[in-house]
């Protein structure tokens, strides 16, 4: 876990940080996405097999996801196609940003959306029913408070990883 | 079971889908309203957390993964910068989990108001606008109520 929680005090690979209305597009989208998963996942019955539920539609678009999901959360929220898109089509047609924010909360934030739709996806290959919209279901509640509330998922995780002894210093002397 | 769960009509399904969006902004509207909040009356002490000197500590609890702390942050360095009787610091809370255990600390960033004497004598939950940051810091520096 100590890789998802990288030092504040390195310098960022932009030295002033992203706009923070960046990782919020880009959660709008997901929340779209997740919520046809859902759709989709609860009027298609169960594939009969491993490949078959592999290809069902609501799969397929949830494979997609967990993929854009481990984009932002190995490469880091700068390099993800969202921000491209969000770069090159809306910051243009919007007033510079009053604010700049740090890359870790929300690449933090796509390592969480990672765990949780990585795990629907694979407990639906497996077989088990709901598995797949009650993951796209969560994942949809956490970009839905990201885009629409600015909700700071990793305000409130990093104490409990914490607390729970989950996150812990490596060197105490750091 | 999971038939009647699963491959449900697409009628019902949307009304699934209406449900789902309005939980989430249940939950968003009940989020925002105790984002933030200023806790008083907290007690117990952090002596070791204090800045020496400083009429009013105000020690910050911030995770890395925190943008709401950046806010908090901006905040109370600027009422340590105006004011030299208040002194402000950030720690990890990872580097001080007992001291987000002692005083009920579950999100970041949570900053303790420490008086003189070392005493938590509020907690700012979240980043806290400025003034209510300032009553917080006033009402520190006054005495605290000993009853008898």
């Amino acid at each position: 876990m100590s890789a998802a929680t990288p030092n504040p005090n390195v310098t960022p690979s932009q030295p002033f940080g992203i706009d923070p209305r960046g990782p919020r597009f880009g959660a709008s989208i997901t929340a779209v996405l997740l919520l046809i998963v859902v759709l989709l996942g609860l009027t298609e019955p169960l594939g009969a097999d491993l490949v078959a539920r592999a290809l069902q539609p609501s799969a397929l678009l949830l494979t997609v996801i967990v993929a854009l999901f481990a984009w932002g959360a190995f490469a880091g929220i700068e390099k993800h196609p969202y921000g491209a898109i969000y770069r090159r089509l809306i910051a243009p047609r919007l007033a510079p940003p009053t604010e700049r924010e740090h890359p870790a909360p929300p690449t933090f934030a796509q390592l969480v959306g990672l765990l949780v739709t990585a795990t629907g996806l694979v407990l639906h290959l497996a077989g088990v029913p709901g598995a797949l919209v009650v993951a796209a279901s969560a994942a949809f509640i956490a970009a839905f408070l990201n885009a629409v509330f600015a909700y700071c998922l990793g305000c409130q995780l990093y104490v409990l990883l914490v607390r729970l002894g989950v996150l812990r210093r490596s060197n105490p002397a750091a | 079971m999971f038939r009647i769960f699963l491959s449900m009509d697409a009628l019902t399904a949307l009304i699934v889908i209406v449900a789902l969006v309005a939980l989430a902004t249940v939950l968003g509207l009940t989020l925002r309203a105790r984002g933030t909040r200023v806790a008083s009356g907290c007690g117990g002490d952090e002596h070791q957390l204090s800045v020496e000197g400083a009429e009013v500590t105000l020690v910050q609890l911030s995770s890395p993964v925190c943008s709401a702390c950046v806010a908090m942050r901006r905040v109370g360095s600027e009422l340590a910068a105006a004011d030299p009787t208040v002194a402000h610091r950030e720690i990890d809370v990872l580097d001080e989990p007992d001291v987000a255990r002692r005083h009920s600390v579950y999100s970041t960033p949570t900053t303790l108001v420490l008086d003189r004497d070392g005493h938590v004598r509020s907690r700012l939950i979240g980043a806290v606008k400025p003034a209510d940051v300032r009553a917080a810091v006033d009402a520190a520096r006054t005495r605290e109520a000993v009853a008898a």
